[in-house]
């Protein structure tokens, strides 16, 4: 038995050689393989607990955070840019937070004013930096729709270890989180600190989102947060299901859109990972057995019929 | 002497500068079945609320068991109004129940035998033992209601609010909750109840209290549900006092 | 509603309100007015002309000397594919005396502004100038803006640029035609040279890769094969099945270079490379090429012929030698 593991590590690892994939392919198909496993996860709690939006909010305040960040350090590492963009979304978030608890705005309306405000100071700080023709500042702009098909090993690794640990740290919170998501009363007349517990969760969300961009950027970032919990959702009742159906369709998303890149020539591949999403969502919608459309359709035909 | 089981000390709630309950002094010092009463936007729910932390007070204090309540939060259990759930959110009766345990458990701990075997008798104790696997969303009002009744039991506190908890309910269940409350009011337990319907209330409560933003009396139930108490309390409503008074009266003929 | 809810408070809201709004529209009329001032001054050399790209501003220069003082809208480094205008820029751009951009929707977020300022403002687009057989399709009617890699048709752009400067100053004619005739010779001397330097690399070897196809006049002209990842605009985001084929190319042709640009970002390359090195094949990075624009001041490389030179001479190092 042991040894026989690095016979099996060293044919997971020359896998790509004898499978014939593309090296570049393994890369990005990994990277954004845990990115949508883990906004399917995070995603799940965001959207039980009615912040789906929070995600969108975080990845528009990203792109003032990277700007700076660039503008800060004069460096364009991903983790120092990324570093920037989490701090930009974690300080509009709390914001938003504060918004909702301390004036009488509404959810979706703090959504948007956090939302197009901390957008506009990113378009600007960056259109700012091009016009002067900062050395090295071409390509900020590009976070918005991010680079899929241009991720390096070193991007998918730091992609899937922060992806791991936010689903670690789901799992571990998932009773406190489904707690507060259901009923935030009861939770905090039985003690539980409400307001701490909600900080966590959007800040997991922003960690992904901000980790998300370069793999789909800020635009479709939301999407994967959003997407796969509400197909995940028409499958299943109960919520650790629902988590492990979410990530199981943001994979199937990331590898259907990144093979489709793959053979097709000259489509971007963030969009592709989207559109992969969408149409299992559009499947789930239609198809799944207890809450799909058709199966109740058929369910009144047939419960018509048999009163007739 | 031992400190009374809940105490009120002159309590002020206010939304802004609109008051919504004003110096409430209420002390209840023995296990019972208590009644809070009161008119529509009386601050029933309010007082509980601020009981609870969950509404800021603009004054005075509250306390269990003579001490604040986050001392002892694992002793008071709560049942809120049934419109503040999402019923759709993907949880089974089992898993609502079990949501009351989780305060005993702490963080990160999950669930376990005991737990579960818990859960599954105060299910029973509601008669819900044969829905624990449903969602939710597909119960009956009176359904509902008693699953967050037996959240409330597997708490396994001393004190339990409840906030209309037989609103919109069907009568079979609101028989079966009552006996439920009775039930833990005889171990030795106290109930407050914000109620909704007077004529229920004079014959549940042992003792209640009538609020319309200030306590208007509070005692045992014959004593206070008089005619004039209930004209302070519910000024201008005129046939429901007629029949009010009938209840009450009938009430006190049965010894 | 900060005055409380009287009605004297309200009134005075109102007021304060139409205050504010009349000194909105007063600051909105007012400021752009004076800014007709400053037109009067361009009537004595040295002439104002605003140009587009460092490019043409460079070439402004070359063909109108001590006559006129070039400003440049974008700066070295700039990305011309995606400049937006900022309000600034359209305020220079109408009160120019003449509008020098390069053309072909290389500015392409700037392709209305300029047509609606065509119409008040003297503008020429000099890769408009140049005779349509010459240009390179892409797709649609549209051409390959990247004209000034091949010396010598960029020098079929001067006469466009010298009759705009004659419009502007007629007393200048001469020396404008002069200094343009002198220009023309120096470019093609230069696209000689180019050649000849090129032709040191082995054919095999004459492979440019680069992050956008900004190389196809430079590749015909001087015989080079050249291979973007991004289409000729880098406003298009690379497809995965794009950057396999060209790791599958630097593999396969052995490829010794791969080049990143000045404007662009390089994590494209940067995929290329590592894909190559996992199937076994290190491809160097064989330098900085300057492609939508110019260098900065300092950097040797401000005019558009020290640029052509840096980048071939780049390119021998890195592809010629003997690997």
């Amino acid at each position: 038995m042991m040894s026989g593991i690095p016979d099996v590590v060293c044919c997971v690892a020359t896998a790509p050689a004898w499978l014939a994939v593309p090296p570049n392919t393994v890369v990005v198909a990994a990277g954004v393989a845990a990115v949508g496993v883990a906004a399917g996860v995070i995603g799940s709690l965001a959207v039980l607990r009615k912040r789906a939006l929070a995600g969108d909010a975080a990845a528009h305040a990203a792109l003032a955070g990277v700007a700076l960040a660039f503008l800060a350090t004069g460096r364009r590492d991903l983790p120092v840019l990324l570093g920037g963009g989490l701090l930009a979304a974690l300080a509009a978030l709390g914001v938003l937070v504060l918004l909702r608890r301390y004036t009488r705005t509404r959810d979706d309306a703090a959504t948007a004013i956090v939302l197009s405000v901390s957008f506009g100071c990113g378009i600007a700080l960056v259109a700012g930096l091009t016009s002067r023709g900062v050395p090295d500042a071409a390509g900020l702009e590009h976070f918005l729709l991010g680079h899929t098909a241009a991720l390096t090993v070193a991007d998918a690794a730091l992609l899937a270890t922060v992806s791991a640990a936010a689903v670690v740290v789901a799992v571990v919170g998932l009773k406190e989180a489904t707690l507060v998501a259901f009923d935030p009363g009861f939770a905090a007349a039985s003690g539980w600190p409400v307001a701490a517990i909600d900080y966590c969760l959007v800040g997991l969300v922003a960690a992904m989102v901000i980790v998300g961009l370069p793999a789909a950027g800020a635009v479709l970032v939301t999407a994967l947060v959003v997407i796969p919990p509400v197909a995940a959702r028409q499958w299943t009742d109960r919520v650790p299901t629902m988590l492990l159906l979410a990530g199981l369709i943001g994979l199937a998303a990331a590898v259907f859109g990144v093979a489709a890149s793959a053979l097709v020539p000259r489509l971007a591949t963030g969009p592709l990972v989207v559109l992969a999403a969408a149409t299992l969502l559009a499947v789930s919608l239609l198809a799944a057995p207890e809450r799909g459309l058709l199966p109740r359709a058929w369910r009144r035909r047939s419960a018509r019929r048999g009163a007739a | 002497m031992s400190a009374p089981l809940l105490e009120f000390h002159d309590v002020t709630v206010a939304y802004g500068r609109r008051p919504v309950l004003w110096n409430i002094d209420l002390t209840i010092d023995h296990a019972c079945l208590f009644g809070i009463i009161g008119p529509n936007g009386a601050g029933k729910s309010t007082l509980l609320k601020a009981a609870l932390g969950l509404v800021p007070t603009t004054g005075g204090t509250v306390t269990f068991f003579g001490r604040p309540l986050a001392d002892g939060r694992r002793r008071v259990g709560y049942v809120p109004q049934r419109e503040t759930v999402d019923w759709d959110f993907p949880v089974t009766v089992g898993d609502v129940v079990l949501m009351g345990t989780y305060a005993r458990l702490g963080w990160f701990r999950r669930p376990g035998r005991g737990e579960r075997r818990l859960a599954r008798e105060c299910l029973a104790r509601v008669g819900l033992e044969d829905v624990a696997d449903r969602q939710i969303g597909r119960l009956s009002g009176g359904q509902q209601q008693r699953v967050f009744l037996a959240r409330a039991l597997a708490q396994e506190a001393d004190v339990y609010l409840l906030d209309e908890p037989l609103a919109g309910v069907d009568a079979r269940s609101q028989e079966t909750i009552f006996e439920v409350l009775a039930a833990l009011r005889d171990s030795g337990r106290l109930v407050v109840v914000v109620h909704h319907d007077l004529r229920t209330a004079a014959a549940w409560f042992d003792r209640v209290a009538l609020i319309d933003r200030r306590l208007v009396a509070t005692g045992p139930t014959a004593t206070v549900l008089t005619p004039e108490n209930l004209e302070r309390t519910y000024a201008g409503q005129i046939e429901l006092l007629d029949e009010l008074g009938r209840a009450v009266a009938a009430r006190r003929r049965t010894p | 509603m900060f005055f409380g809810d009287s009605k004297t408070g309200a009134a005075m809201g109102h007021a304060l309100s139409r205050a504010l709004v009349l000194a909105v529209l007063a600051t909105v009329v007012v400021v752009p007015t004076t800014s007709q001032e400053t037109a009067a001054w361009g009537d004595e050399p040295p002439r104002p002309v605003l140009a587009t790209t460092t490019i043409v501003a460079d070439l402004v220069r070359q063909v109108g000397g001590d006559r006129v003082v070039v400003d440049c809208l974008m700066g070295p480094g700039v990305d011309p594919h995606s400049y937006r205008a900022t309000p600034r820029d359209a305020d220079r751009l109408a009160a120019a005396r003449l509008v020098v951009a390069s053309g072909l929707h290389l500015e392409g977020k700037l392709a209305s502004l300029l047509a609606r300022l065509a119409r008040r403002v003297p503008t020429v687009a000099v890769a408009d100038a140049l005779p349509r057989e010459r240009l390179l399709p892409v797709a649609d009617g549209l051409f390959d803006p990247h004209v000034w890699f091949d010396a010598r048709l960029w020098s079929e752009g001067v006469p466009a640029v010298v009759a705009a400067l004659v419009k502007l100053d007629p007393a200048g004619r001469a020396a404008y035609e002069a200094r343009g005739a002198e220009y023309t010779r120096r470019l093609e001397a230069l696209d000689g040279r180019l050649r000849e330097r090129l032709a040191s690399i082995p054919r095999q070897r004459r492979v440019l890769v680069t992050a956008h196809d900004a190389f196809r006049y430079f590749g015909r002209a001087y015989d080079v094969e050249v291979v973007g990842v991004q289409g000729t605009s880098t406003e298009s985001e690379a497809g995965l099945a794009d950057i396999n084929r060209l790791v599958d190319l630097l593999v396969d042709r052995g490829i010794p270079a791969v080049f990143v640009e000045t404007s662009v970002s390089d994590r494209n390359v940067a995929a290329l490379r590592e894909g190559a090195r996992a199937r076994g094949r290190e491809v160097a990075l064989g330098g900085r090429l300057y492609s939508d624009s110019l260098g900065g001041p300092g950097s040797g490389a401000e005019t558009l012929e020290s640029v052509l030179e840096a980048n071939v001479e780049t390119m021998v190092a890195a592809l010629a030698g003997g690997r």
